[in-house]
């Protein structure tokens, strides 16, 4: 049942009607039992899961609480963590590990060959993984209290709009919400309504008709020529933008209608100058989630050695990033050329910004294009590790696109005119956002008619040139 | 030791730091206020901080410090 299907659609309103029917103190509780139906009705096994990450964070950091010195806290923390690791770690890689066992059983004639186990990976658990850890790290810091009623740690775990990809929020905003009584607010239903809106838009008519050419395009790698995997590459970048961003904007607001404040997951990426900026706009969950449990205590322990701290600091950071999407090579280079991009960024900030500065590069209109121009395409050079199913095709890539890309691309006409429609119409809202927020407002016009002719023109965009059927995010997979 | 008689040493490292010499620091001022204090710069800062006043911060000193008040009030306790 994900968000785009049928199902959702009548299960969601029913949900917030008995909800805001059920009396205040008692609403956590229906979205509780809701979260755990939507989850179970994916497959009732990975609710199993879910739960037994949620018992042992409710076990460890009640334990956490009442520890009397710093390295018993430490030491409840570190098993807590192992634990609720362990799952991710047997169904993500499972895989690799198995097939590596295997390979070499069989290098040394000592295979038995016996029927193969396919495990499927549990849908949402590298977001609920993360968020368990980052609860219990914050109770070991005493940055927070531990949460006494295991029903609302429950439900911070498995609440349904963000189990599948997220955001990857944390305990301090999300559990003092769930325990205070949520009033019925008209305003903040319609705005959640309008993030929902656009988020199917996102999703339907931008990510899965682009989709398509890019699918066609990754599926058959060595039929097409260096040019076509250029514009599929790129427009793999904008897919996964509006798949994931889409996605996310569902998941707020459907938390918005249900009275709940999550965490904003994608700031116009596109429009950023460099890929430290880049980084702050895309997946911001992840990233502020790696930047405090992971980034910062890295580059705190190498702080002696300056930037070059910093340096082995971000690297290990997008190493565990790429280890976090994927278990195959390509994620870990993936990684690892995040890293590079953003340590040669850090070793140069110094020099740049002087240079900016004196120049006063940062206000001209062509630097600033330039630079956004310059970060998409890093971005998309790199995706080709995320997007290609393994090392040969992601490398085939490369040695097609190096070896000419002055042919003809691949055509196919309606979903290009269709992508380029949908396309167009995400930037130009984005570019209004960036840099005129309070001009030309559709969605937020005080005029009435202005405001629902927009909502008809979405609606209408969604079923003329939306793609239907999909039903799955890309993220799913991770 | 009192505030006043940190404040000039602590102005000194934040202008070596980011590399400006006419930045005056304030209790309320946080990175937003100051050009270059992002997550990389913010480190350096630190270890200029520690090597300025001999002292040794933890990584909990570190989640509180939310501005340059935060700052000074972590420096006197160490002191």
């Amino acid at each position: 049942m994900v968000f785009t299907s049928l199902n959702f659609l009548l299960f969601f309103p029913l949900l917030a009607i008995v909800y805001y029917i059920t009396p205040g103190k008692f609403r956590w509780i229906t979205l509780l039992v809701a979260s755990y139906f939507f989850y179970i009705n994916i497959k009732p096994a990975f609710a199993l899961l879910v739960s037994g990450v949620t018992l042992s964070t409710y076990i460890f950091t009640r334990l956490i609480d009442k520890a009397g010195t710093e390295s018993g806290k430490k030491t409840l923390m570190v098993i807590n963590i192992v634990l609720i690791l362990l799952p991710l770690f047997f169904f993500k890689y499972f895989a690799v590990i198995n097939n590596g066992i295997l390979s070499l059983l069989d290098s040394y004639k000592v295979r038995w060959p016996l029927s193969e186990i396919k495990l499927l990976l549990p849908v949402g658990i590298s977001f609920y993984t993360f968020m368990a850890i980052g609860y219990t790290i914050d109770v070991s810091n005493e940055e927070i209290k531990s949460e006494k009623n295991i029903g609302i740690v429950a439900l911070f775990l498995s609440f349904f709009p963000l189990i599948l990809s997220g955001p990857i929020e944390r305990a301090n905003n999300m559990l003092p919400q769930f325990k205070k009584q949520v009033e019925l607010d008209f305003a903040l239903i319609t705005q959640g309504i309008k993030l929902m809106l656009w988020g199917y838009f996102m999703k339907l008519v931008v990510a899965d008709r682009i989709g398509i050419y890019v699918d066609a395009v990754y599926g058959n790698i060595t039929q097409h020529n260096g040019t076509s995997l250029v514009v599929a590459s790129m427009l793999y970048s904008i897919q996964l933008y509006a798949d994931f961003g889409g996605y996310s904007l569902i998941a707020i607001g459907i938390a918005k209608i249900l009275g709940i404040d999550v965490m904003q997951n994608f700031k116009r990426p596109f429009f950023a100058t460099s890929m430290s900026e880049f980084w702050r706009r895309w997946h911001i969950s992840l990233i502020s989630w790696l930047t405090d449990y992971v980034y910062t205590p890295l580059s705190f322990t190498f702080r002696r050695f300056k930037v070059w701290g910093i340096v082995i600091a971000i690297m290990i950071t997008f190493l565990i990033s790429g280890i976090w999407h994927g278990a195959g090579l390509t994620f870990i280079i993936w990684g690892l050329i995040q890293g590079t991009f953003l340590s040669i960024e850090a070793l140069t900030n110094k020099g740049r910004t002087s240079f900016q500065t004196k120049h006063n590069l940062n206000k001209r209109i062509w630097y600033i294009a330039l630079s956004c121009l310059f970060t998409f395409v890093l971005f998309s050079a790199s995706m080709v590790f995320g997007r290609a199913k393994d090392l040969n095709d992601a490398l085939m890539v490369y040695s097609k696109i190096f070896s000419g890309i002055i042919h003809i691309p691949y055509r196919d006409g309606y979903t290009m005119l269709y992508s380029f429609i949908g396309f167009t119409i995400l930037i130009l809202k984005e570019f209004r956002d960036e840099y005129y927020p309070a001009h030309f407002l559709l969605f937020d016009n005080k005029n009435v008619i202005i405001r629902w002719l927009s909502y008809y023109a979405v609606i209408f965009m969604i079923l003329y040139f939306g793609v239907f059927g999909q039903e799955k995010f890309i993220y799913f997979q991770y | 030791m009192e505030e006043k008689s940190i404040m000039p040493e602590l102005e000194q490292v934040f202008r070596k730091v980011f590399n400006n010499e006419s930045l005056i620091i304030s209790r309320g001022m946080s990175s937003n206020d100051v050009d270059g204090w992002n997550s990389l710069n913010h480190m350096i800062l630190v270890s200029e901080v520690e090597k300025a006043f001999s002292i040794k911060l933890k990584l909990k000193d570190l989640n509180k410090m939310h501005n340059v008040g935060d700052m000074i009030d972590i420096i006197l306790s160490k002191l």
